[in-house]
């Protein structure tokens, strides 16, 4: 343990002049739940979902939270990133909506129609396992190797579309990490819909983004070939562009130790903002889970998972904001204090739409016009806590 | 302006057990950062409350770590050249060259020094006043080609020039700089049995640590085979080999009093989907089972990639240097954290690329320790560098910034 690393929790920092303010949503992996905290790290509402997340909840913009939990009785639910149940429940916890599959794995995506998209884990035919590339097997070969299915599910719980990997992926091209095993060959972790209604999904053991044509299934494009390694979170900005938290786990030659955040162009992979190529790199570093997200006034948003620490940097780099997870059980005592690690965490604006009128005003006293004012008297103010 | 306030927020001794400590002065040397303009860098020496009781500056970065001799003199491998005037043929894809030994008395004055071409890593002082030190990158160390093709592991096609990879040679020099012994790896180790790192490049082997057995064998540390190799001396032969498939990309393996191998085993290509972790092990030669180790309550807080290193203190605690948070620590034997240092000497100077202000290892030499006998090690001698970077400099309490 440390003192010095992990004894710090909550609100660090808050430049209120440079943030774009709000209310942070996010998943402790250790918890039940979903936690709404303001800026200045107070919490604001508590979903108990009654399962272990698997991975994460967000919140929709109809003020429904949309959590995946996890079944412990899942026959995979030793795997990294297992859940099993989807729960669409209100402000008040009540579920409204449940979806159950043991196979659902790591994100959903609700669609602009309605509908959810999921990831669930399917076997690999035997035929196509025995020809995979990559990975080491742990010496029983006999066992299965399980590839990823992304399904299309209607409110009434329909599948209403479904890809199947190992039916469009092709076993020369998507290579798994040689230090990953081979009971999974894809290992996707998010999937998401592009405005023109293909499927971005992220390829966590192949290193890959890739872009599903909705129509016919076929991979249109790769992104990644060696750029990335064993990504989280990736989602597309209202430029078309692409936001990809590189988590750096696994990487080649192991020279640094380091995370990154890349905002790509899709059409030929180019790397059009980083954050994370400063001279402090190991102080940025979450070998699994974490987030991104671009916020409208064009900072970012980031979620270090295994540290528990959500922050947010401008478009320079600079951070404006920062939080460690304090959920959900701090324990005062140095002696026992170590980090408590978040999947994923959202930035809501004042503004959106699934928030009440009534949590707006708590964050609007954050804005902290007061703060502003001293700010313009004085730049080097280091003050007291400002807001209520 | 850092990216990260919650982990760079505190600095200095962050906790002191003062029961549970093995008490003594801690040695580091930042690799190329120094507050003062006359200096590369600083080899610093600090009490258990972080009070600097004594300062050697350099005018050269280490090659890569000083230790303090029980005369009390240092010995101070450096780098001298830069890598052009160097030619060496493997591109330097780490930081650790060193070109020459410097051994300087307590008062910093040169008292002997060797040319040490191609010397990385480590300098191993040996009882004959001899030094043995890894090299690599020297035309010797090419390894044929036909020996290079067979090797397993490795990303294939990222050999030095498509097709060349090369070797360490282990050096021993005398007093007057002759070569007494030289081992050149790749003509002791199996292609098959000498695997490298799937993840790592065909170029180079990377020794990173040497030790020398009571026995006179040599613990030889090899990073990208995440493996110790024990060597006979001086036959050269390999007598056994440690850790494989257990510690990953491994620094500092030491024999301890009771026989056993500690190393630090960083972690950085480990099999599986664990999040990275580092950790202290302690295993036993004769089963090459893990019989100790030191890791964090929740793993992933304690992880340096590269660089570190972990000693055994008289009392049975563990000194360790978690290099790239520039941290050290001591747990005991149970785990329990009884010392936190975080060191103030972090930060970009002097041309340090990335690294700027890790230390590559640090040591706890006991307050009975000879060097020190008849030393004065008043803090008050420093009185400048302890207002800078001593106990007073720091806030003992976090109060978050919000304005």
């Amino acid at each position: 343990m440390s003192v010095a690393f992990t004894s710090i929790k909550g609100t660090t920092f808050y430049n209120s002049r440079k943030a774009y303010a709000g209310f942070n949503l996010l998943t402790p992996i250790e918890g039940e739940g979903v936690w709404l905290i303001d800026m200045m790290g107070e919490l604001v509402h508590y979903w108990g979902m009654g399962y272990r997340p698997g991975c994460y909840g967000e919140l929709l913009p109809n003020g429904h939270l949309l959590y995946q939990g996890k079944i412990d009785s899942s026959p995979l639910a030793h795997l990294e990133g297992a859940g099993g149940i989807l729960l669409e429940a209100d402000w008040q916890g009540n579920v409204l909506w449940e979806y159950r599959d043991p196979y659902l794995h790591h994100a959903f995506y609700r669609m602009e129609n309605g509908n959810t998209l999921v990831l669930k884990w399917i076997v690999v035919p035997n035929g196509i396992a025995c020809n995979l590339k990559g990975g080491f097997s742990n010496c029983d070969d006999s066992e299965e190797v399980w590839s990823d299915c992304i399904q299309e599910i209607d409110p009434d719980g329909k599948v209403v579309w479904e890809w199947i990997g190992h039916d469009h992926l092709d076993p020369e091209v998507d290579e798994i990490c040689p230090l990953c095993p081979r009971t999974t060959w894809t290992h996707a972790n998010a999937c998401v819909e592009c405005p023109n209604g293909d499927i971005l999904v992220s390829f966590m053991k192949t290193n890959t983004l890739a872009i599903i044509d909705k129509k016919n299934g076929h991979v249109k494009r790769r992104l990644g070939s060696g750029e990335f390694t064993h990504q989280h979170s990736p989602n597309i900005l209202d430029n078309g562009n692409v936001l990809v938290f590189d988590n750096g786990f696994h990487e080649l030659y192991a020279p640094n130790v380091m995370s990154r955040v890349l905002e790509l162009n899709p059409n030929d992979g180019t790397i059009v903002w980083c954050f994370g190529e400063s001279n402090e790199r190991h102080l940025f570093y979450s070998s699994t889970m974490s987030s991104c997200q671009r916020l409208p006034n064009g900072n970012t948003f980031i979620c270090e998972g295994t540290w528990g620490r959500i922050f947010e940097v401008d478009q320079g780099g600079e951070l404006v904001w920062e939080f460690v997870n304090k959920f959900p059980s701090f324990d005062a005592s140095p002696t026992e204090s170590k980090s408590s690690p978040v999947y994923s965490a959202y930035r809501y604006g004042l503004d959106y739409s699934g928030l009440s009128r009534s949590i707006r005003k708590v964050g609007q006293r954050q804005i902290s016009p007061a703060a502003a004012k001293r700010d313009d008297e004085t730049a080097q103010s280091r003050s007291e806590i400002a807001g209520y | 302006m850092t990216i990260n306030v919650a982990r760079t927020a505190l600095k200095g001794v962050t906790f002191h057990n003062s029961l549970k400590t093995n008490r003594g002065f801690t040695l580091f040397c930042p690799y190329g950062y120094s507050p003062f303009t006359d200096a590369c860098t600083d080899v610093w020496l600090i009490d258990m409350d972080g009070q600097i009781v004594y300062r050697w500056p350099m005018s050269y970065l280490p090659g890569l770590h000083a230790t303090l001799l029980p005369n009390g003199h240092l010995l101070y491998p450096a780098t001298t050249k830069s890598p052009a005037e160097r030619k060496a043929p493997v591109e330097a894809g780490f930081i650790g060259y060193g070109d020459a030994v410097f051994e300087y008395d307590w008062d910093g004055n040169l008292i002997w020094e060797v040319e040490t071409p191609y010397q990385h890593h480590d300098v191993l002082r040996l009882s004959t006043g001899h030094i043995m030190y890894p090299s690599q990158g020297e035309p010797a160390g090419l390894i044929p080609g036909q020996v290079a093709a067979k090797w397993k592991g490795g990303l294939h096609g990222t050999e030095v020039d498509g097709t060349k990879m090369y070797s360490d040679i282990v050096h021993e020099v005398d007093r007057e700089g002759n070569s007494v012994w030289d081992w050149n790896m790749y003509e002791f180790l199996d292609p098959e049995l000498d695997a490298m790192c799937p993840l790592e490049k065909r170029t180079e082997w990377h020794i990173n640590s040497l030790w020398q057995c009571r026995d006179g064998s040599i613990l030889v540390s090899v990073r990208n085979m995440s493996q110790i190799l024990k060597v006979d001396y001086p036959s050269g032969k390999v007598i056994a080999r440690y850790g494989r498939g257990q510690i990953s990309h491994q620094h500092d393996a030491r024999e301890l009093d009771n026989g056993n191998i500690l190393c630090f085993d960083n972690g950085p290509h480990r099999y599986g989907y664990e999040p990275s972790y580092s950790r202290v092990v302690e295993i036993d030669p004769d089963s090459d089972k893990i019989v100790w180790q030191y890791k964090a309550p929740l793993a992933s807080d304690f992880y340096s990639g590269v660089t570190s290193g972990a000693e055994r203190l008289p009392n049975g605690n563990t000194l360790i240097c978690d290099s790239v948070p520039g941290r050290i620590f001591e747990v005991t034997c149970d785990g329990e954290l009884a010392w936190e240092y975080i060191s103030p000497f972090m930060g970009d100077r002097k041309d340090a690329n990335t690294y700027g202000g890790k230390m590559f290892r640090a040591h706890r030499y006991p307050y009975d320790y000879p060097a020190f006998k008849g030393k004065d090690l008043d803090p008050a001698n420093f009185p400048w560098e302890n207002r800078l970077f001593g106990p007073s400099a720091w806030k003992k309490n976090f109060s978050p910034c919000i304005f």
